[in-house]
This record gives structure tokens, C-alpha cells and sequence, in this order.
């Protein structure tokens, strides 16, 4: 599916209706920088984990990502258009109110959303994130040359079939130029951070968490690439997604991933 | 009711590929799982993946403990199915020779192109 946006950029996205259909809020998936749904939640098992727990499951490849149009321009990547997509989106798909799961850029982008849509989001999950600034010490006007823990990542994903790597730098540009900022905390909704160990893109994750009176779980031994598809990650988002008060605890038969 | 071990190698994760490491089996030996439920999650330079069973069955053998290289190709897991092959075919009276129910794949020869 698809969807077109105010400034002439198409995004596509994944929408998977609920396999027992019941009053469980949608479940948006934000993946993360120089990835897709498809490798940030598909491959990692996600869709299967949260479809077979009767959830329903949506998500874009957000703008300069996957099969969505990537342009090259620093300002069309600013937090507040990648907002403007994800509320276009949740419009088109008839979608009140949503979950959200991010990770990396994504949760960072499912913090705004949150604070600028306070009313559409419920619970929040920042995966792989922490308050720090991700681009400390990154020449953005060459990303990838150095050897912050940003460039690396840049490097891992502008490598992949796919990928734009001019659109890739200009999104990180455009994230730079809005630095991520923690006050106030997300209060009106309940928060669960996860991260690895190792991740050097996440410290302060707990801090964070403590701040906005929600949970952390670390994952033990992952770092930025691999905590993402953790069964210890997928559990404890189940865990804090499905506590509902009775509806928790309902055996599910396992989903079948569908094709988009 | 017979039973058949089936092994199941590393496949091949594209975008030339030559390995991967387990991170995390999904299941243990003695398992019993469905096709496509998640059976190991592995890493390459290129990301995390969990790979889904390729098949119903017991888990008889996991050939590499985590955070083992497993080159594509190699033996990753192996399966003990049970073949019914007493039991009557579905939408037909009595029983079928095994030859006949299995047809053989049709394979094209061609010689080389170059």
C-alpha cells in the first residue's frame, strides 16, 4: 500500500489486519536509519512475533527508505515531515490510535510523534535509543568517513542493494538539524526502552526511562546491529503490549506473514 | 509409522553471502515445531535475521552452538519427520503406490552455454 503526501512524496507501507479481530490497538512499527519494514521487522521475526499474539501490525518505509521516495534535499528529512507521514498514513489506514514500536531513528521518530499526537499514540517502545546525540564527532558533511558509532552504521547501510546513500546523509542531516531533546519527558503514555548491552547508540537508554517513570530492559551481549531481532527484545514488547487487563495470556495460534 | 531424519543447511541469505553466525537457536533439541515458526536467529555483516523452519518436526540435532560461524551450505539443523506412508491418501480409496504418488521432477537438460 501506498500512500501520497503533502510535498509529492509517495510512501509505502504494510498493513496486516488482526488475525482475531478485537479491540486491540494497532501496533505501528518505525525501523530505523538506512533499513526498511521489511529488514528491520520482517526478516527479524516481528510481524510474526506480534501477528500470531492477535495484534494488528502496520508500518512504512519511511521517506528516503525502501520502496518510499527518497529525495536528496536535507530539509525534506526534518523530524516534523517524517511526523506529517506517519499521521497521513494512520489517516489513510482509518487507524485512531496506535502502539508504537521504533527503533533507532525510528524511536526517536516515535518520541515526536508521541509528543506532537499525544492523542493517537498509546504505549510507546524506543528500541535501540538513548538521549545522547547519535551524530556526536560525525563529519554529516561526509558521514561514513569517520569512525563515530554513527559512521559506522552509516557505512553497514549505505553499502545496501537499495539504498541512496545521498538520500541516507541527507536524512541524517535533517535529523541532526533538530537535536534530539528530552524535556519534558513522555509522561501521558507508558514507555519501555530496550537495548543492547553493547550499544553505544543507546546509552542513557535507562536514564531515560527512569525520567519518563517508565521500564528498561537491557538485552545481554547485543549490540546496535543484532539486539533488533532478540527473542529477550520481542518478548518484553509482547509483555508491555498485551498487558491489557483480562486480554492477556490468551493462547494464539501462530500467524502466517503475509506478503504487502 | 516410519520416521525420516531431514537436515536442513545454512540457506543461502543472498547479496553474496558466504556465513553466518548463530546468535540465538529459537528451539531446543526434543522441540516439536510447525513450518515457518521461528527456528534460529543469525547474523552476517549485513543484519540480524531470524530464519523460519523450513518444515514441521521433532528437532532431532542443532549442528552449531551459538556464536559459531556457520558457513551457507553447511548442516544447520536436523528434523525427525514421520512419514505416514500406510495411512490412505487424502480424496483416494485404498492406497497409491509410493512411486506413483510421488511424480519425478521433470529435468531439462542443456548443454552449457559457454
Amino acid at each position: 500500500m501506498s500512500v501520497n503526501l503533502a510535498d509529492g512524496v509517495t510512501m509505502r507501507y504494510f498493513d496486516a489486519p488482526a488475525q482475531t479481530p478485537e479491540n486491540t490497538v494497532p501496533v505501528l512499527l518505525l525501523h530505523g536509519f538506512g533499513t526498511d519494514f521489511d529488514m528491520n521487522w520482517r526478516a527479524t521475526g516481528w510481524t510474526q512475533a506480534l501477528e500470531s499474539a492477535g495484534l494488528r501490525v502496520i508500518g512504512p518505509d519511511l521517506r528516503g527508505h525502501g520502496a518510499s521516495d527518497k529525495p536528496r534535499e536535507s530539509d525534506a528529512y526534518l523530524p516534523e515531515h517524517f511526523v506529517a507521514d506517519l499521521v497521513a498514513m494512520l489517516d489513510e489506514s482509518g487507524v485512531e490510535r496506535v502502539d508504537v514500536v521504533g527503533y533507532s531513528m525510528g524511536s526517536r521518530l516515535a518520541w515526536e510523534l508521541a509528543r506532537s499526537e499525544p492523542d493517537r499514540v498509546g504505549r510507546v517502545v524506543l528500541g535501540g535509543f538513548g538521549p545522547k546525540n547519535a551524530f556526536e564527532g560525525t563529519d554529516l558533511a561526509d558521514p561514513g568517513s569517520g569512525d563515530t558509532a554513527f559512521d559506522v552504521v552509516y557505512r553497514t547501510v549505505a553499502a545496501l542493494p537499495g539504498n541512496d546513500a545521498a538520500a541516507l546523509a541527507a536524512c541524517a542531516r535533517g535529523q541532526a538539524a533538530r537535536p534530539f531533546e528530552p524535556d519534558p519527558p513522555l509522561s501521558g503514555s507508558p514507555v519501555l526502552l530496550v537495548s543492547g548491552e553493547r550499544d553505544a547508540l543507546a546509552r542513557g537508554a535507562a536514564e531515560l526511562a527512569e525520567r519518563c517513570g517508565g521500564e528498561y530492559v537491557e538485552i545481554p551481549r547485543r549490540d546496535h546491529a543484532n539486539a533488533v531481532s532478540s527473542k529477550a527484545f520481542k518478548q518484553a514488547v509482547l509483555d508491555f503490549l498485551t498487558d491489557r487487563g483480562g486480554s492477556s495470556g490468551t493462547p494464539v495460534e501462530p500467524g502466517v506473514v503475509k506478503p504487502v | 509409522m516410519a520416521q525420516e531424519n531431514i537436515t536442513f543447511t545454512l540457506p543461502d541469505l543472498g547479496e553474496g553471502l558466504v556465513e553466518a553466525t548463530v546468535l540465538e537457536w529459537q528451539v531446543a533439541v526434543g522441540d516439536v515445531i510447525e513450518r515457518n515458526a521461528p527456528l534460529v536467529e543469525v547474523e552476517t555483516t549485513k543484519s540480524a535475521v531470524v530464519i523460519p523452519s523450513p518444515q514441521a518436526g521433532r528437532v532431532a540435532e542443532l549442528h552449531a552452538e551459538e556464536d559459531q560461524v556457520v558457513p551457507v551450505g553447511e548442516p544447520l539443523v536436523t528434523f525427525t519427520v514421520e512419514t505416514s506412508d500406510d495411512a490412505p491418501q487424502a480424496g483416494i480409496v485404498g492406497r497409491v503406490p509410493t512411486e506413483e504418488a510421488r511424480p519425478a521432477r521433470r529435468v531439462r537438460l542443456k548443454p552449457p552455454t559457454d
